[in-house]
């Protein structure tokens, strides 16, 4: 009799060590699966996960799955697409790569849900400020990119500098296209901007994201008699910027330009995107990299170089360290359970350095840490650094600029420029 | 004001060709061929894959999107139109449908980002405070040049006049000898060739993306509403009242209204001119 019982409990505990070995935790993507946005932060993960089974696992050596859910960036998508990854998946933990709008559409279901959520991409200062007023209800969330208040501060600095100072430029014609996006980065230049640089904006265009033929359009810009055309594109971005260059519109244009963000620029425009220049995020194109971030892309240009996105957008870098930082957050509060995981999440600290100086830093700001230069507070926001010499956290954002011969470069700040800011060819300056 | 005029030209020089394969297929079939539309973006395709990608010479690349076009045209007429003849409804629901399977298929072939194509003509020609790109220049003068062209085969051809007397009337033409079926198929084939090298063109000039079909085929219908059923030298006409209208718009009025006034001059038109400007004019 004592021999059976020996052997159901050897049995059974083999039982339960098979059952451990193969147990999994389940994490969500959320974004577009057909989007260079989308995909970009999903292969991030998809990299930061195969590291962390390959090592042995997570949480008591269980393996990762990585369950997909597309938003297709549409925001009732959006909004159907969490309430799959939380009720029929039931998944620990969400990395997300949506889009402004489709964030603000899922994140009730965040606080009705309460499952840690990382956004990748999304940079909206109006979903800081809720964890602001409401920190309870949103503290699961978390957002590695710096906010776009953030990316403005350090973009006024850019204006003054660059666009005031070493050009001389004094007068600007906003060319800009009809969505809430458009009219947002219209009212940062118009009152932010322009005043603080000493520019004055002399006309503005607003333009369906429909058009397709932008001729009269550059002909009304030049008649302003404007210094520069400060151009707000973020969708199908590549049309405006070749017709630029095809018409070899005579003045400069800078702006926000969502196509030239990503490395299939050039290529989208048929390689007629020349001269243009964008805020980015970072690491940007043109960006140099720390050694830790070059190994990140050589493993993700090994395994996903033959299709698109070729090369990982800024968001891909965030959720390839924000997965790993997430699950290290795990392994401290014993599992992703909400407050003691948030705290743990919030301690997370990885800093790559280039040259012996800091570079770049995902980190997050503490619930009442206060931001020296703006004055406030940015709970569960990257931590950025808007203040030169930058040694404090990620710039919020560079200025980059494409070359005429498909080469582009950062040129602003001045810490992280790989290049010059410059007219095309065709303009006289 | 010369902007103005210089680009109203040129615009509606590319209207034109747009819009005079579909007048081509209304006047004659008297179908509202909603897949016109993909004939363009089928076109401009093709054009960008053996240019761009294979790197065939320009040349070969707008041939070979005319002949794909012209293909397309003739299967569409031999199995959708034939088919349902007489139903016009059907044929153009199915019509529709059949552009829209196409964006589908050129999605699946091409991925949905939209692609740039270089310019047929590169450089720029700076003229009265008018910014003119040789490429769409280029496009203007090879769509008069077809424009003119196609008048003088429907005019001074045999089967140009064979066009003209079965989109007078059918019956009549049949007892005159000629082939209604035959006119019909090769009427197809042209109207597929001009869509295609139209959609060379305009895409050269905007961009290819897999819905650029829209934009043309709503160009394409309101010259035939505006214009009536439809001649050549109605819908030259028609096309320059569009493109100026568009170009006035956006210069002088305000640029996120730049279809609208189209649109509510197409609404007018059934209101006021149900027969159109033209009424039913000679092909």
């Amino acid at each position: 009799m004592s021999g059976i019982l020996r052997s159901a409990a050897a049995a059974g505990a083999l039982l339960f060590a098979v059952q451990a070995a193969q147990a999994e935790v389940k994490i969500g993507f959320i974004g577009s699966l057909s989007s260079d946005t989308g995909l970009s932060t999903l292969r991030g993960a998809e990299l930061a996960i195969e590291e962390l089974n390959a090592a042995g696992g997570v949480l008591g050596g269980q393996q990762i799955k990585l369950i997909k859910a597309d938003t297709g960036e549409d925001v009732t998508e959006g909004i159907k697409a969490y309430e799959y990854l939380a009720e029929s998946e039931e998944v620990d933990f969400i990395v997300s790569g949506s889009i402004d709008d489709v964030s603000l559409g899922w994140l009730p279901r965040m606080v009705e849900y309460q499952i840690p959520t990382l956004d990748t991409w999304t940079s909206y200062i109006g979903i800081i400020d809720k964890l602001v007023e409401d920190y309870d209800s949103y503290k699961p969330y978390f957002m590695n990119i710096a906010s776009d208040e953030a990316l403005a501060t350090l973009y006024i600095d850019f204006g003054k500098d660059v666009l005031a100072d070493k050009m001389g430029w004094k007068s600007v014609v906003i060319l800009q296209e009809d969505t809430a996006f458009g009219n947002a980065i219209n009212g940062l230049v118009s009152e932010a901007l322009a005043p603080n640089a000493g520019i004055e904006v002399v006309d503005t265009i607003v333009y369906d994201i429909a058009t397709v033929d932008f001729a009269p359009l550059f002909n009304r810009a030049v008649d302003s008699g404007a210094d520069f055309i400060y151009l707000i594109s973020s969708v199908n971005s590549q049309v405006v910027s070749s017709q630029y260059v095809k018409l070899q519109v005579p003045m400069g244009m800078t702006g926000v330009n969502v196509a030239a963000l990503g490395q299939e620029y050039w290529e989208d425009t048929g390689g007629a995107g020349g001269g243009i220049s964008t805020l980015s995020p970072v690491p940007s194109v043109g960006f140099a990299l720390d050694p830790k971030s070059q190994e990140f892309v050589d493993k993700y240009v090994a395994k996903y170089g033959d299709s698109r996105p070729k090369f990982p957008h800024f968001n891909g870098f965030n959720a390839y360290h924000g997965v790993k930082q997430a699950f290290a957050a795990a392994e401290e509060a014993g599992g992703f359970n909400n407050s003691s995981w948030v705290d743990a999440m919030q301690k997370q600290d990885l800093i790559l350095e280039k040259d012996g100086q800091m570079w770049l830093r995902y980190g997050f700001w503490g619930r009442d840490e206060v931001e020296p230069r703006t004055g406030r507070t940015y709970p569960h926001n990257a931590r950025f650094d808007i203040t030169d010499p930058y040694d404090d956290g990620s710039p919020s954002m560079v200025v980059i600029q494409w070359y005429e011969d498909g080469t582009a470069a950062v040129v602003y700040p001045e810490k992280y420029a790989t290049g010059e800011f410059q007219v095309p060819s065709w303009v006289k300056n | 004001m010369s902007q103005i005029i210089i680009q109203g030209l040129l615009l509606s020089g590319l209207y034109a060709l747009i819009a005079v394969g579909f007048t081509l297929i209304f006047s004659i079939g008297r179908v509202l061929n909603l897949a016109y539309g993909a004939y363009l973006m089928i076109g401009g395709y093709v054009y960008y894959h053996f240019t761009q990608v294979l790197g065939m010479p320009q040349i070969a690349g707008i041939l070979l999107a005319a002949v794909f076009g012209s293909v397309i045209g003739i299967l569409k007429y031999r199995l959708i139109v034939k088919t349902l003849k007489g139903d016009h409804v059907a044929v153009e629901i199915s019509t529709l449908i059949l552009a829209v399977v196409i964006q589908a298929g050129i999605v699946l072939i091409f991925n949905d980002s939209s692609k740039i194509l270089h310019p047929i003509v590169p450089g720029v020609w700076r003229i009265g405070g008018a910014t003119v790109t040789f490429n769409i220049l280029t496009a203007a003068l090879a769509s008069w040049a077809i424009i003119i062209g196609l008048y003088l085969f429907v005019r001074n051809t045999h089967i140009g006049r064979a066009m003209q007397a079965v989109s007078m009337d059918v019956k009549g033409a049949a007892i005159s000898g000629v082939d209604p079926d035959r006119i019909n198929l090769i009427t197809w084939g042209i109207s597929g060739a001009l869509g295609a090298v139209a959609g060379v063109f305009f895409a050269s000039y905007t961009q290819l993306n897999p819905s650029m079909w829209v934009a043309p085929l709503i160009i394409a219908v309101a010259v035939v509403i505006v214009g009536g059923i439809g001649s050549i030298i109605g819908s030259l006409i028609v096309a320059h009242i569009i493109g100026f209208m568009e170009i006035i718009s956006t210069t002088l009025i305000a640029a996120e209204l730049r279809g609208v006034f189209t649109m509510l001059l197409i609404i007018g038109v059934l209101v006021l001119r149900p027969r159109g400007l033209f009424g039913r004019e000679e092909l």
